[in-house]
């Protein structure tokens, strides 16, 4: 197949015109040893990007027979070769770090404010109710008024955020490293933690069996300090800790009381060492000896959906070894996901996921768009946190994922609810405390985390939509499959000058124009369509039905060169008509977030299983989230 | 009373004991290579005051304006028309530039400097933090703030390495109660989102300024945490253990790093600074004390580079301010209805010009190596980040600036107009120009200041 439909591009007569040259490949085992070539041959024959326009079809039933014959090659490779890639040691971010921090001293209050945290939360969140209310109150915190300002340790700040990797998350392994800069922060702001005037009884939660200078009669301080220590290092290092390691805790807290310190100051100055310890300050897991390997688990698990260290009940069940048990697992994650700490996951991935930090820099042009600025606050303050309220209340509420492409509600402010309206802000509400209602939504046009007024804003610039970037978007986020990034030689397209004769022309008809080139084309054909299905929505995401030269827009196009529409409502019916490439591309995400990695290769059968999985139970959200943690790459080990 | 009840040193042992002494303290760099007529390197600080000032007694010919009405959202400006002529004219003394007026020599005033607001965060928070920043709007991506490296460590990049300190941040903030960001309390900021940690404590400033037991702390806890770190590298796979050889070396070179810093200080022992004691200081008394603790870190250097916020933006907690109210009062809550309090305003104002005047004044009896003054050697400039602090204007903003800067600038006594809208960013752009940078931006700036330059 391969010699009548591809080497004629790929290789035939020692020419590549593509980037791949296939007659290299002599038989199984050279592509055995191309993984990730072998899942390039897989996406491009299966998605229908190959062979291109233009050139013979393939037949669909020759099509899925190859498919299933590469995928089988590749099966084989990763299961035989144990593939699966391990996550390399690495540094907590400051997201995990302050939640940490927060989780092993019991703290009532936040370490410092993040701004990452996109939402400010005032007290509805109880996922084990199944239910968000219908009424939440929220604020936007690096765009409201005094987010920021919450109940936090006095005078300690954080360290520099750690940033997004690109197509990734900032959890991502390889981008965690430490610099000397850095471990003088740690070793600074762990002290100033300890050291705030506010870090007492009050805001501790373990002052009492820690810090608290000990009451019990006819015990020896020794004892005490060991027993104390033995607990908190546990905690602290998500292991069990050798009694060489507490003693030499122990010796350095009696030479301070020693030296004349309370043993409160003591024990504050051993709990400013732990932070600094490696085994604090790093995530790692151990190569797999049979006996460890549930530890690594349960900090997998907690930093993945609590985005923290695991609580004594999962560090119990490592020790017993149970934990990696399927029953007791699935156990454990019902109770996971019916934790409050749920709210850090619910923190962390979703905006991530959508790039949602884009929205801050969004700045519509002034002139065109007066009410994005009114009041002093930008629109967009309200807008960024109506995806996430979605993806909330899909997750809590255990609703079917698709619903993230078409829900038939949202949750929105007054004066969101008017932009999507009439385009304008009215009703406006004081920006530190925003009531969002729940809404059923009468029109499709709405509802989903792709036509937002978010996600149309940034993916605008200042004076129109983009859809090139729309598009990449839509390849990247809710596909999964980033498109390459353009050539550096691209230039820019010319803005629409009066009297020439681009002024009458779409936008559409602008980008054609301008990127005739066939080194183009085959990217754009990927990318074009995705984003003019969108073209409905304008620079700051209302809906419009033509252009301000009164041309009408054309929002047709055909998905994956397979689903034709001519509708925003046709371009969602047809996403929901893949279900499993959107799940699977969705699931992947999630894999990424909870591994700290980029998914390879190696890691694609886990998610057809996932994908699967998810098919039976009508892609609910929670069974999902299990099945990734039930997964080969999440659990780490050969089946 | 939940006000400035911070647990602060009797400030008469300090003087006593301290800056007495340090009158003749050297040129650090000069005990460590052990001769005498160094020429002391130009240093910089800044003094900054929170939520503004009240035009009327501040600004020359200002006096009979109306008493501007509280305004939240201005969006940063409020035209005013230019009452003086452009460039240099003498300085009429206002009630509140009295207290310069014995040191008139040394300090020039700069009216019509503007920054520019970014709409989307609170306007107090952005003015105080964004002060030295002064980025172009919308410019940082991923930041809702114009907050870019402030200028105090853009010129500590260029002169700080060789001195202790990279640069030392001063907060006359003593309010316990935790309430506001802090983007309400810093004006020093290494980055976007990556605060530079300010001091309030003057204990615990005198302790970072002189003590030696940073070694020996950091020591004890190395002693326990390498030892973690031998025994976690052991239990890691092979490219594990290469990537976290960054924990060692990192550990190791903050060692060597204070190391550096302790044989530098045990020079500075021998002048025989005693720690000061705790205890509750009235606010001029605290506020001039960590004024003196920064001027013994320039003099001696220790820094060449510090920043002095004297107050939070915002904070409502009302603070006693002794000998101007007899009860505790909020500047903020005040400064919200000038008709009302415009008079108690204008105390507060003058209040801390003359703890500016102070310092100005104990700079120029520091004399150094080459026979000139602690204030020939510094650019020092008092500033706010609101024209007004019922208008929350960003334009028209109250800056004086003291010292010679080893020269270049100009000598004091005068009033210099720019015209409206030039950024404050030129202003700092020429500053780093004369510590020695050689750059011909910074954030907005559109060109240098030459007028303040000799």
């Amino acid at each position: 197949m391969f010699g009548s439909h591809c080497v004629k591009c790929h290789g035939e007569g020692g020419k590549v015109k593509g980037k791949v040259n296939l007659l290299e490949i002599k038989n199984s085992a050279t592509l055995s040893k191309n993984i990730d070539l072998l899942q390039g041959l897989i996406d491009v024959i299966n998605n229908g990007d190959m062979p291109p326009e233009g050139e013979p079809e393939l037949k669909p039933i020759d099509r899925k027979r190859v498919v299933s014959e590469l995928r089988g090659i590749l099966n084989d490779v990763v299961t035989k070769g144990r593939l699966i890639p391990k996550t390399p040691i690495r540094r907590m971010n400051r997201f995990q770090y302050n939640n940490a921090v927060k989780d092993l001293f019991e703290l009532n209050v936040e370490v410092f404010s993040l701004p990452e945290k996109m939402m400010r939360s005032y007290g509805y969140f109880d996922p084990a109710s199944g239910k968000i209310p219908d009424t939440v109150h929220v604020g936007s915190r690096p765009l409201g008024k005094s987010q920021m300002i919450e109940p936090r340790l006095a005078g300690v700040g954080p360290f520099p955020q750690d940033l997004r990797a690109e197509h990734g998350f900032d959890n991502q392994g390889d981008h965690l490293s430490l610099s000397p800069i850095q471990m003088e922060d740690f070793y600074k702001l762990s002290q100033s933690i300890v050291n705030s005037d506010t870090f007492t009884a009050k805001h501790c939660g373990i002052w009492d069996e820690f810090f608290a200078e000990p009451q019990e009669e006819g015990r020896e301080l020794d004892q005490v300090i060991h027993q104390r220590l033995s607990k908190f290092l546990r905690s602290a290092f998500r292991r069990p800790v050798t009694s060489e390691l507490v003693e030499r805790y122990v010796k350095n807290v009696q030479y301070r009381i020693a030296k004349g310190e309370s043993f409160t100051r003591s024990m504050k100055d051993i709990a400013s060492v732990v932070l600094c310890s490696p085994r604090f300050l790093y995530l790692y897991d151990r190569p797999i000896k049979g006996v460890d390997d549930d530890f690594n688990l349960a900090s997998r698990l907690s930093f993945f959906l609590w985005g923290s260290i695991p609580d004594e009940e999962l560090l119990r069940l490592a020790e017993s070894k149970t934990l990696s048990q399927k029953e007791v697992l699935t156990a454990q994650v019902k109770r996971m996901l019916g934790d409050k700490r749920l709210k850090r996951f619910c923190d962390s991935f979703p905006s991530q996921w959508l790039q949602l930090e884009r929205i801050i820099t969004s700045t519509p042009d002034r002139i065109m768009f007066p009410t994005f600025y009114a009041n002093a606050y930008r629109a967009s303050m309200h807008m960024m946190l109506e995806p996430l309220l979605l993806f909330e209340t899909i997750l809590i509420e255990n609703r079917p994922v698709y619903e993230l492409i078409d829900s038939n509600f949202s949750y929105r402010s007054g004066p969101l609810s008017n932009w999507y309206k009439n385009g304008k802000r009215t009703g406006g509400l004081p920006p530190t405390r925003l009531a969002y209602k729940r809404e059923l939504l009468t029109s499709r046009r709405e509802g989903g985390v792709i036509t937002n007024a978010a996600v149309m804003t940034m993916t605008s610039n200042p004076t129109r939509s983009q859809p090139i970037t729309r598009g990449a978007w839509m390849l990247t986020v809710i596909f999964n499959n980033p498109p390459e990034p353009p050539p550096a030689d691209v230039p820019p397209l010319p803005e629409i000058i009066k009297g020439k004769r681009n002024e009458t022309f779409t936008l559409r008809e602008r980008l054609v124009a301008h990127r005739d080139r066939p080194d183009c084309a085959g990217c754009h054909l990927k990318i074009d369509p995705l984003g003019f299905a969108l073209e409905n929505y304008g620079p700051v995401g209302a809906w419009r039905d033509s252009y301000e030269n009164g041309r009408k827009i054309d929002s047709s196009g055909k998905l994956f060169r397979k689903h034709d529409f001519s509708s925003i409502e046709e371009f969602k019916d047809a996403i929901l008509a893949e279900k499993p490439r959107f799940v699977k591309a969705f699931s992947g995400h999630m894999l990424s977030f909870a591994l700290g990695r980029k998914l390879t290769a190696a890691d694609l059968p886990a998610l057809e299983i996932i994908a699967d999985e998810a098919e039976k139970k009508d892609y609910r959200f929670q069974p999902l989230l299990k099945s990734i943690i039930l997964s080969e790459p999440f659990l780490n080990e050969p089946k | 009373m939940n006000r400035n009840d911070i647990s602060v040193i009797n400030r008469r042992t300090f003087l006593k004991g301290a800056a007495g002494s340090t009158l003749s303290l050297p040129w650090l760099e000069s005990i460590a290579k052990g001769v005498n007529s160094v020429k002391p390197p130009l240093r910089l600080a800044v003094y900054y005051v929170p939520i503004g000032v009240v035009r009327r007694s501040f600004f020359p010919g200002e006096s009979q304006t109306e008493v501007p009405k509280f305004q939240g959202f201005l969006g940063g400006r409020r035209d005013q028309p230019d009452i003086y002529k452009s460039g240099y004219q003498p300085i009429e003394w206002t009630p509140t530039l009295e207290p310069l007026k014995k040191i008139q020599q040394h300090v020039t005033l700069i009216t019509g400097l503007d920054r520019v607001y970014q709409n989307g965060t609170d306007v107090h928070a952005q003015c105080g933090s964004c002060f030295l920043s002064s980025a172009i709007p919308y410019e940082i991506k991923s930041s809702a703030w114009p907050l870019n490296r402030t200028l105090d460590h853009v010129v500590a990049d260029y002169v700080g390495d060789d001195t202790p300190f990279r640069t030392l941040e001063f907060s006359c903030n003593s309010h316990k109660d935790n309430v506001e960001s802090i983007h309400f309390d810093n004006i020093s900021w290494y980055g976007t989102g990556h605060v530079a940690p300010s001091m309030r404590d003057p204990q615990k400033v005198y302790r970072r300024l002189f003590g030696t037991r940073d070694v020996e702390n950091f020591r004890n806890i190395t002693d326990l945490v390498l030892e973690d770190a031998h025994s976690l590298q052991r239990e890691l796979g092979t490219e594990d253990r290469h990537k976290f050889n960054e924990y060692f070396d990192s550990i190791r070179t903050i060692e060597e790093q204070m190391e550096n810093m302790a044989r530098m200080k045990s020079g500075l022992l021998k002048a025989s600074i005693k720690e000061p004691v705790a205890a509750y200081l009235p606010r001029g008394e605290y506020i001039r004390l960590m004024g003196d603790l920064m001027i013994v870190a320039l003099q001696t250097g220790l820094t060449r580079v510090a920043t002095m916020m004297i107050g939070p933006e915002r904070w409502n907690t009302p603070y006693m301010f002794e000998g101007v109210f007899d009860k505790p009062r909020s500047h903020h809550q005040m400064s919200h209805n000038q008709a009302k309090f415009v008079d108690d305003l204008a105390k507060v104002d003058r209040f801390y010009m003359e703890q500016f005047a102070y310092l100005v004044e104990k700079m120029s009896g520091i004399k150094e190596a080459n026979g000139a003054t602690l204030l020939d050697n510094i650019v020092f400039t008092y500033g706010s980040g609101l024209g007004d602090g019922a208008s929350h204007q960003y334009n028209k903003l109250p800056i004086i600036m003291a010292g010679s800067g080893g020269g270049k600038l100009r000598a004091g006594g005068k009033h210099l107009n720019m015209p409206t809208g030039t950024p404050l960013a030129n202003l700092w752009l020429t500053q780093a120009q004369v510590m020695g940078l050689k750059r011909r931006r910074f954030a907005d700036s559109t060109g240098s200041l030459d007028q303040i330059l000799v």
